[in-house]
């Protein structure tokens, strides 16, 4: 189904268990009828990745995932040779004695390429259908490879010297996410729909909790969204975000506690926050700080 | 949808909207406004909220746009005032520009540098003569303006090989790391040879990002215009670099450094910053860079520098654990005290002593000749790092490659 209206998407972004705010909502609608990339950027953990998989079962078309890291390149993100193949190939037409040319063709030809996730997408979208591909963590790659996406994003296509020119009849739904570790290039950011993915508020993240964990009793989920709103006011190193929330709420639920004390707050907050500064931070301040109501 | 001719007052409003918001410094363009147009007829304009996020995400493209364009929004559309509201051709378009008040660093000379760039290089790192060696040893405090101008010509020349380590990327190579299969079968294709000459690849070097933190309080004034000029100089000839400075609080230079004028890059820094010569708190400026930047802009493994004569006001705790955070989230920290080098110098001060188990080198930065020093040592950076002390305790005395007065 495609959504048609921003309620549409709320609601099969609520259906699929992803608890959207409004300006989230009005922002994928909008990447949708525009046919533009959506580019998401907020903290590690505030469920950018997560929209892409959940705008993938709503439109009921496959995910394709780049992972971006340091030293990304066209060889991974685009295509492949299957060299070993390739090479049996040759070897077969020697052991057979056939003419050389018109096969040379054939080692060069889409049977022998391995698409990575930039030509599957391209391909998937030329067949009509409009696949989900998620670049993700675009400032982990080096600023060569966003210069490459930028062609990328506008054409929709892909040249391979041997074989041709493979154009998307429709453009693919692009969701690229980074975690600001570094800037992107607005040049990149303005080809997209922009959308900075805040921490939820309180009432959204009991929520969320509440719709991932379920059997969790309410006070736990609202003591829990709570203990996060206080922890991201507290300029800690790094803020815990909605996962962080959701692996607190299941560690609770795998000890079987039904409400959060300040003792096993203490004993588990190397769930949530990452760094021993952090730790050290909230237990000076006082783990009880972070439970009492009002 | 019902598209609205280009006269109808709303269009009319959404390019005023549009321009405004590019005199309030976002990335508008003319696509922009056409973009504003397209979002506004597709959420449609009943539900303002809607429209607002809609307008919102077309047009900024950081966190920081999100108040600038709140305010646009309350500006032209707020107050339940809704999106389809009369032209406002009241509002006056003002450039919004940071009040430049502040103390700009005179150059000394006013000549201009530019026609420098015709002489021959061997001019700059030909020291040969005693005039050029009295220069190079003579303390940048002691300059006369046209020993500066002279002593900023030679910085601007002065080649610099800064170690590398290895990226990874791959290029060609000529023998050994790992075997290169596309270009193998490339070679091999129309060629009659039997044997497979396999071609190869090797992780490119890449070279090591510099990190700059300067410290331009008070006590530092008489070195920090030289010092600057230095690290321009510096700009272009590394990688990336990164640039901070401080007094009570830090500011990120970064874009102005890279103004190839050096004159000029550095009045746009004066321009940026607005606690030039007050007091220190380097920890503090380090806690900013560890919690707001350092996540940002470390990156492949930087080389640090930090230019501080170690006078601080605040609080050596802090900054001990804050040297902590620092030096583990980069390759090597090099300190550079222009005090360093006097006769009889030893770091005795509390911030020194609360940063020094945290430096790898400890340098003077004084005139030119210890200038020399730091690119051989950045030139001469190993590729591993030695482990760092964890947390806020440690005291331990670090191996330093040289610098200390041995007493």
């Amino acid at each position: 189904m495609i959504p048609s209206s921003v309620d549409q998407v709320s609601e099969a972004f609520t259906s699929r268990d992803y608890i959207a705010d409004r300006s989230l909502a009005v922002t994928v609608h909008l990447a949708l009828e525009l046919g533009r990339p959506l580019f998401l950027e907020g903290e590690a953990g505030v469920g950018k990745t997560e929209v892409a998989k959940v705008l993938a079962a709503v439109l009921d078309e496959p995910l394709i995932r780049l992972q971006c890291y340091e030293g990304l390149d066209a060889n991974h993100a685009l295509y492949e040779w299957d060299y070993a193949r390739q090479m049996l190939a040759i070897r077969l037409l020697e052991v057979k004695g056939e003419g050389a040319k018109a096969d040379v063709a054939d080692i060069m030809s889409r049977e022998y390429l391995v698409a990575r996730p930039l030509l599957q997408a391209v391909e998937a979208a030329a067949t009509g259908r409009r696949p989900v591909l998620l670049i993700d963590e675009l400032d982990r790659a080096d600023e060569e490879f966003e210069a490459y996406l930028l062609e990328f994003l506008s054409d929709f296509q892909v040249t391979i010297p041997e074989i041709g020119t493979i154009r998307a009849a429709t453009a693919p739904v692009v969701v690229v996410t980074s975690n600001r570790t570094r800037e992107i290039h607005d040049a990149l950011k303005r080809r997209c729909i922009y959308h900075w993915i805040d921490y939820p508020t309180f009432e959204r993240e009991t929520a969320i909790v509440h719709r991932k964990i379920p059997g969790i009793s309410a006070e736990l989920a609202a003591e829990l969204a709570r203990a996060m709103e206080r922890l991201r006011t507290m300029d800690l190193f790094k803020p815990p975000g909605v996962a962080e929330t959701l692996d607190w709420a299941a560690s609770l639920a795998v000890l079987g506690s039904a409400r959060l004390s300040p003792e096993v707050a203490d004993s588990t907050l190397g769930v949530i926050l990452k760094y021993q500064e952090d730790i050290e931070r909230v237990r000076t301040t006082g783990v009880e700080r972070l439970l009492t109501a009002g | 949808m019902n598209a609205s001719p280009p006269t109808e007052p709303f269009t009319d409003n959404l390019v005023h909207f549009a321009r405004y918001l590019r005199t309030r410094g976002l990335p508008v363009t003319s696509e922009t406004a056409a973009d504003l147009l397209r979002a506004a007829l597709i959420v449609g304009l009943d539900n303002p909220e809607d429209a607002f996020h809609a307008l919102r995400a077309v047009t900024i493209t950081r966190p920081d746009h999100q108040l600038v364009f709140n305010e646009a929004w309350e500006l032209f559309f707020g107050s339940g005032r809704s999106p389809r509201a009369p032209k406002l051709d009241t509002i006056e378009f003002q450039t919004w520009r940071r009040n430049p008040t502040l103390r700009v660093i005179a150059p000394t000379s006013a000549e201009a540098s530019d026609d420098d760039a015709a002489e021959p290089k061997e001019v700059a790192e030909q020291m040969g003569g005693s005039y050029s060696e009295r220069l190079a040893g003579k303390d940048f405090t002691e300059l006369t303006p046209e020993e500066q101008e002279e002593v900023r010509r030679i910085m601007a020349r002065m080649i610099w090989q800064p170690a590398e380590t290895l990226g990874r990327r791959w290029e060609p190579a000529r023998s050994g790391y790992r075997p290169d299969l596309r270009r193998t079968l490339r070679n091999l294709v129309g060629s009659k040879a039997d044997l497979l000459p396999l071609a190869f690849v090797a992780p490119r070097p890449r070279r090591r990002p510099l990190l700059v933190v300067a410290d331009v309080s008070g006590s530092m004034e008489r070195y920090v215009e030289m010092l600057l000029y230095f690290i321009h100089a510096a700009r272009g000839k590394l990688g990336r670099l990164e640039a901070f400075v401080f007094a009570t609080h830090l500011t990120r230079i970064t874009r102005q450094v890279r103004h190839r004028d050096p004159r000029i890059a550095l009045s746009q820094i004066s321009a940026a910053v607005n606690d030039w010569s007050g007091g220190t708190r380097i920890g503090e400026s380090l806690e900013t860079f560890n919690r707001e930047w350092s996540r940002r802009v470390v990156r492949g493994g930087p080389i640090a520098l930090i230019i501080s004569d170690g006078w601080d006001r605040g609080d050596p705790d802090v900054l001990r654990k804050q040297m902590g955070i620092f030096s583990r989230s980069v390759h090597r920290v090099i300190w550079l005290n222009p005090l360093a080098g006097r006769p009889g110098f030893a770091p005795e001060t509390r911030g020194m002593q609360a940063a020094l188990p945290f430096v790898d080198d400890f340098l003077p930065a004084a005139n030119l000749r210890d200038l020399r020093e730091v690119i051989r040592t950045l030139e001469s950076v190993p590729g591993h790092r030695r482990p760092r002390p964890v947390g806020g305790d440690a005291h331990g005395s670090p191996p330093f490659s040289r610098g200390i007065p041995t007493s």
